[in-house]
């Protein structure tokens, strides 16, 4: 399996350093948390690791590829997912849909099978149902025919989950996906990622939430001025008095 | 009833029309005025398949019809694909496509002159007699086509991959990448599918009255208005748009003269465009990039 690493990345934005010489390397599945103040660059790090940010310095690699320079697009074909914290949704469509338009290699997404129907009808109900199933997974098969932007917003961050996995990626990259979202829906994001960690997936998230950290990370990563000043399993690093007073709180 | 049947055909190259030029504007969300020269062109095309060259009709229809969607096609890949890659704007690329229509209007009017043409000869014939109106067989064909083609391109975008994807690109070109839809894929397949319903329109109302070079921008125009009307976003609504539009243009004809039913057909345009700007059934749009 191929191990997601970066080395030496730097990205400033109008001189403020959001990354400087940050190197990590996540283990091939798991759960890694990355922790750190307000502005310590832990986005900026997801958006340079998707292709959303083109780093000025130093490179990221999948296994053995270089996908520092790759499209958005190219990355998550290579099996490495997102999402954002503003939740990012087709709000057009419904709930099935945002699944299904996630789905991967659908020939029906070109005209002439779409005009001509060869085994796009069997496509369309081979991918429903798959997309039926990432539904139920996440506990909203009984909303798969709402519109999206009807959801709740714990119910959104479910979905954007739903569509990350509907793409069938290996490493997943969640910005704070428990986030403002009500007690018992943490519980149950928090159930789904390490039900993710045992099928072998990564699982990269952002998050402030320390409880949540500690519940399911296997290893923490603290980052602070661009910087990652810590890493390692959670019972070492968030004993750390200096940790958790100068960068947690 | 002769009304009636009037307003049917108007409506039905206009609905054609108007869902072509509604689907490539809500997919790229920019005015793509060349949409009027796929009109114009297929029907010369038409033309020149049928009259110059001594092909047989159905053949040069859909020489006529082909060649409008390839040449929307080649303006979404030669130009407006390349334009939107550096990130031109929406307005950088209305620019880009009326000066697209500026120079292949000057181009039709230069291979075949800018006098009237006519596809079928000019004898008068008799309609055919309905509930006491009168309507050509080419109307009927015209309405029998517009129903037909609208229900295809309604199964496509409700029922297929593709109908998703294009509402995701138009609802977000970026996250749609992101979530491995290849959103310039689709635009194309959008233009190919609004080029061949403006071809089509164009070459029926070709086969019905006559062409002369700025047809195009005449009924672009009105499909605008009508696309207005009903919403964007729904192919329903746009064909009632089309269908409210030709009822007052064909009111306006029977009660004011035909001179007035531009007039109309506008002053509805600014009734809509300050009372309910998102049309009848559409939903108010949203600021997105392609």
């Amino acid at each position: 399996m191929e191990t997601l690493c970066c080395e030496s990345l730097s990205k400033s934005f109008d001189g403020v350093q959001a990354l400087e010489k940050v190197g990590v390397c996540f283990p091939t599945s798991g759960i890694a948390a990355v922790i750190g103040p307000n502005g310590a660059g832990k986005t900026t790090l997801i958006n340079v690791l998707t292709g959303f940010l083109r780093p000025e310095a130093g490179r990221c690699l999948f296994g053995n590829r270089e996908i520092t320079r790759l499209a958005p697009h190219r990355i998550a074909r290579l099996g490495i997912a997102r999402t954002f914290q503003d939740l990012r949704l087709i709000q057009q469509v419904s709930v099935l849909d945002n699944v299904m338009l996630a789905r991967p290699n659908q020939r029906g997404e070109r005209l002439l099978p779409a005009l001509l129907r060869f085994g796009v009808a069997e496509e369309e109900t081979r991918n429903r149902e798959e997309a039926m199933r990432t539904l139920r997974f996440v506990g909203l098969e009984e909303k798969a025919s709402d519109p999206a932007g009807e959801l709740s917003y714990g119910q959104q961050k479910l979905l954007t989950l739903a569509c990350c996995l509907a793409t069938e990626a290996r490493v997943l990259l969640l910005d704070e996906p428990v986030a403002g979202v009500h007690p018992e829906m943490v519980e149950q994001i928090l159930g789904l990622l390490r039900r993710l960690r045992d099928e072998g997936k990564l699982i990269v998230f952002i998050e402030h939430d320390i409880a949540a950290v500690r519940q399911v990370a296997d290893v923490v990563i603290v980052m602070d001025n661009g910087q990652v000043i810590a890493q390692g399993p959670p019972s070492e690093v968030l004993e750390r008095p200096e940790i958790m007073e100068a960068y947690v709180g | 009833m002769q009304l009636t049947l009037n307003v049917l055909v108007a409506a039905s190259t206009l609905a054609l029309m108007a869902v072509g030029f509604g689907l490539i504007f809500s997919t790229t969300r920019f005015f793509h005025f060349a949409h009027a020269v796929v009109y114009t062109g297929a029907a010369y095309l038409t033309y020149c398949g049928s009259v110059q060259l001594g092909l047989p009709l159905v053949i040069a229809v859909l020489l006529g019809v082909a060649g409008g969607v390839c040449l929307g096609g080649l303006m979404e890949v030669g130009l407006y694909r390349p334009m939107r890659g550096r990130s031109a704007s929406a307005l950088t690329l209305l620019i880009a496509s009326l000066g697209t229509y500026v120079v292949l209007q000057n181009l039709v009017s230069m291979t075949w002159g800018d006098d009237v043409r006519m596809l079928q000869s000019s004898t008068v014939r008799e309609g055919i007699e309905i509930l006491g109106g009168r309507i050509t067989p080419t109307s009927v064909l015209a309405i029998a086509v517009c129903v037909a083609l609208l229900a295809v391109v309604t199964l496509v975008l409700r029922r297929t991959g593709l109908g998703r994807a294009m509402r995701a690109v138009a609802d977000d070109a970026e996250l749609a990448r992101i979530r491995g839809i290849r959103a310039d894929r689709v635009i194309l397949a959008t233009f190919a599918i609004g080029s061949a319903l403006a071809a089509v329109a164009g070459i029926l109302v070709a086969l019905d009255v006559n062409m002369r070079p700025t047809m195009g921008m005449n009924a672009l125009m009105l499909a605008i208005v009508a696309v207005i009307i009903g919403g964007v976003s729904s192919i329903g609504g746009i064909a009632l748009g089309s269908l409210f539009l030709a009822a007052a243009q064909q009111v306006a004809i029977w009660q004011l003269g035909s001179q007035w039913q531009d007039a109309v057909a506008f002053a509805i345009l600014l009734v809509f465009l300050l009372a309910r700007p998102q049309g009848l059934f559409g939903k108010p749009l949203r600021k997105v990039a392609v």
